[in-house]
């Protein structure tokens, strides 16, 4: 009896243990860990570019959780710079994919018990204003000097830094958000007219003619006004305060302003356009697939990495499926002049409390977004480079070899606009756009829906 | 002799004792593992949760356990207008579909209880298969027979006449809920027709017989004896389609976001407690939804289980 007794106790404590045990927030250090200030870069201020990175004396195995940004959410393409690092550095570095359909919930999750990644790589919205203002990331401003701070893009670096200086997010790579249209509908509707192709932009008149000449021409839907979730939502947001100069926040990034009456101007437009649809079953990625089809004649979700790869298809740059080809266009707007989204894109690193990590985390971030290394770590992601050179390196350059992308870059990234997705309450204000867009697309009146939204944005920031 | 008799009574209850004392240990330990994980998984959290419910607990608080604030949760549900729609979508989906899977479940088991073997076993294969396919691959199955631009039932509706402009099924609040209520109901049916079966094949045919000689109609004979008979069967159908209803989140999380009017309440907890991480309390805010929702159920259970019994 007593032997099982003993028994029992013995697998009470080893399922206990099973259960509750957890990654060891202090693993055995080395035995002669260097401080954490001699593994750092040179202070910011002292305008040296900051050492190259050293193999670390303190933690062998970091986690990074990669959200699937651009070519940076296939691992053929990562696994090789990650096994580089590896054997520069010895820190192994284990990957895992997020997907934006429930990354947030699995980062949420792991937060609340207490098992984040050391690194994360995503955008200012989710590692500044987010995980960055509850508390959770490493301050990197320690890794950020006055060479680097001239070398990085200020817009990008501005939308990296918290109100209170802190960087939470060391910037990798940036696009503009802008619309695709399919040029051979437009042709064969005669919407062509309408379009300034060689800059790209058009007027908010010539669209609302292009988008007739198109549903006279095929009797459907030529484009959707998107609102099944927050999925691709700088589209929208893009078209409908571009249209009419409306805006989406103030510019001190403090109060949603939706009910801007230029924004109510633009949403009473399109409801009223045939060709238009406010569709509740789609998000962006769906629009992007209806696009690729040749269903839609226009998508407002896209970017330079949709532009290189419909609807990641792997069928050829800037076709369809049926080889009808594919045109970034500004978004359109009353002079033709659009202000785009950002899209902003760099490594964080989550606090969890062991320095080793942490340290071992800085070198990771060290090696892609201030080194040579920083050259590949961009090109892969089919993105720009968020600074003009690191370590030396030019990354202005980079793609100079692709015809796409230098196009991309004289008439698209030009028109940048303000990074207001650091806004608080961004997750409450995502939220109530796909709503209002919805209620809006049910019939209920644009002007009061956009109040009522942007008051429960608003409530929430 | 008599002292012999007395020690001998004593051993065999010292004895008895002992017997009882060791299998009622063995039978302890042999529940022990899943009472651990019982009480890991249901008790413990179902206690956190009750507690969380009456604190502001939030992702933000390192604690986890947030400050008491009494019942303000509860009070906040019931001016949320978000949460009571979606109360109302939760109960329509249980209206519905509770009454329409149980009679139609009744009605193919009904017809095909009798059938031999191997018709009869592809029948349950049939109705049995959207139960065992994975929400996800059903899910995509059915999007994309609902899509707004090329779904077969557009398709098929425009080409009889019937409609001359596609409808946007997941789309329209008009129609959103009610497709998710079909997708519901064919992927409820199967088990309570497999019981069905299973209980019509045990109805104690001397009963029916008798109730025959005695000159009983067919609807008399079911009414009055097999469907006395299934009332167990039934109830258990009852309550397991009436938590599932209840229950619904993966159909709305993968077919429409809780968008056009199609929230429920799992999905309201789920979108609270892990989407809206930036407003105050919100993990226990989510718990007090949860909390009411086990009540609804709690209660309605209840009520099946007391009609049932008075039947």
């Amino acid at each position: 009896m007593k032997k099982l007794l003993a028994l029992l106790l013995a697998m009470s404590m080893l399922m206990a243990l099973a259960a509750c045990g957890q990654k060891d927030p202090d693993p055995a250090p080395s035995k002669d860990p260097a401080p954490a200030e001699t593994q750092d870069p040179a202070p910011a201020g002292d305008g040296q570019s900051d050492p190259a990175p050293a193999p670390t004396e303190g933690a062998t195995e970091i986690t990074a959780w990669i959200y699937p940004v651009g070519g940076w959410s296939t691992e053929a393409n990562v696994k090789p710079l990650i096994d580089a690092f590896t054997a520069e550095t010895g820190i192994k570095v284990n990957l895992e994919w997020l997907a934006y359909a429930d990354g947030d919930d699995k980062v949420n999750t792991a937060i609340t018990a207490k098992s984040a990644p050391d690194l994360i790589m995503e955008g200012p919205e989710r590692l500044v204003a987010n995980w960055g203002a509850s508390g959770y990331m490493v301050d990197l401003s320690d890794m950020i000097d006055d060479t680097d701070k001239a070398e990085i893009n200020p817009a990008a670096l501005a939308a990296c830094t918290s109100p209170d200086g802190k960087i939470y997010q060391y910037p990798m790579f940036i696009t503009a958000h802008c619309m695709g249209i399919n040029l051979d509908a437009f042709k064969a509707a005669g919407a062509d007219q309408y379009l300034d192709l060689e800059n790209h932009t058009w007027t908010t008149e010539n669209f609302i003619k292009a988008v007739d000449a198109l549903y006279a021409e095929y009797g459907s839907t030529v484009g959707a006004v998107y609102c099944k979730g927050q999925g691709g939502d700088q589209g929208t947001r893009a078209l409908i305060n571009n249209m009419y100069g409306g805006t989406f926040a103030n510019a001190e990034h403090t109060a949603y302003t939706w009910d801007d009456p230029k924004n109510v101007q633009a949403l009473e437009q399109l409801k009223g356009m045939d060709g238009i649809a406010f569709d509740a079953s789609l998000e962006g990625g769906d629009e992007i697939a209806l696009f690729y089809q040749g269903i839609l004649k226009m998508a407002f979700c896209w970017n330079i990495a949709q532009q290189l790869d419909p609807n990641t298809a792997g069928t050829g740059a800037g076709k369809t499926m049926n080889g009808e080809e594919i045109v970034c266009m500004n978004f359109p707007s009353e002079d033709g002049s659009a202000k785009l989204q950002g899209g902003i894109w760099g490594l964080g690193i989550f606090d969890n409390g062991d320095q080793a990590r942490i340290d071992a985390a800085k070198q990771f971030v060290k090696y892609f977004c201030d080194s040579e290394h920083a050259a590949e770590a961009a090109k892969i992601s089919n993105f720009f480079s968020a600074r003009s050179a690191a370590e030396g390196t030019d990354l202005s350059t980079i793609f100079d070899d692709n015809p796409i992308m230098m196009d991309y870059n004289k008439v698209i990234l030009p028109n940048l606009g303000d990074y207001y997705q650091v806004t608080t309450g961004w997750a409450q204000a995502r939220t109530s756009w796909w709503n209002t867009l919805q209620k809006i697309g049910n019939g209920e009146d644009v002007a009061a829906s956009l109040a009522a939204g942007t008051a429960e944005a608003n409530g929430a920031a | 002799m008599k002292g012999v008799l007395n020690l001998a009574k004593q051993s065999n209850a010292t004895m008895s004792r002992a017997l009882q004392r060791r299998e009622n240990i063995s039978g302890y330990l042999f529940m022990l593992p899943s009472l651990i994980f019982f009480a890991g998984f249901v008790i413990i959290p179902m206690v956190i949760c009750i507690l969380t419910s009456l604190t502001d607990a939030n992702m933000r608080d390192t604690s986890m356990l947030g400050n008491f604030i009494g019942l303000s949760n509860f009070a906040k549900l019931f001016q949320d207008k978000d949460f009571k729609q979606a109360l109302w979508n939760t109960i329509v989906i249980v209206v519905v579909s509770v009454p329409t899977v149980c009679a139609f479940s009744l009605w193919v088991a009904s017809a095909i209880y009798k059938l031999k073997g191997p018709v009869l076993s592809a029948f349950r294969c049939i109705f049995y298969l959207p139960v065992v396919t994975g929400s996800v691959a059903v899910v995509v199955v059915w999007k994309w027979m609902y899509n707004n631009y090329y779904g077969i039932f557009n398709y098929v509706l425009k080409g009889v006449g019937i409609i001359d402009k596609n409808i946007n099924w997941l789309g329209d609040p008009k129609f959103a809920l009610w497709c998710i209520i079909l997708i519901l109901f064919t992927t409820s049916v199967g088990q309570p027709i497999v019981l069905y079966v299973s209980a019509l094949g045990n109805v104690d045919q001397t009963l029916v017989e008798a109730a025959q000689v005695d000159g009983a109609t067919n609807f008399q004979v079911f009414w009055r004896v097999k469907w006395a008979q299934m009332m167990p069967t039934t109830l258990y159908i009852l309550v397991i389609t009436t938590i599932n209803s209840f229950q619904c989140f993966a159909l709305i999380q993968l077919l429409t976001s809780g968008g056009s009017n199609t929230n429920t309440v799992m999905y309201h907890i789920y979108f609270t407690a892990f989407k809206l991480t930036e407003q105050a309390g919100h993990f226990g805010y989510a718990n007090a939804m949860g909390v009411v929702l086990a009540l609804f159920i709690g209660a309605l259970s209840a009520v099946q289980f007391k009609l049932a019994k008075e039947k």
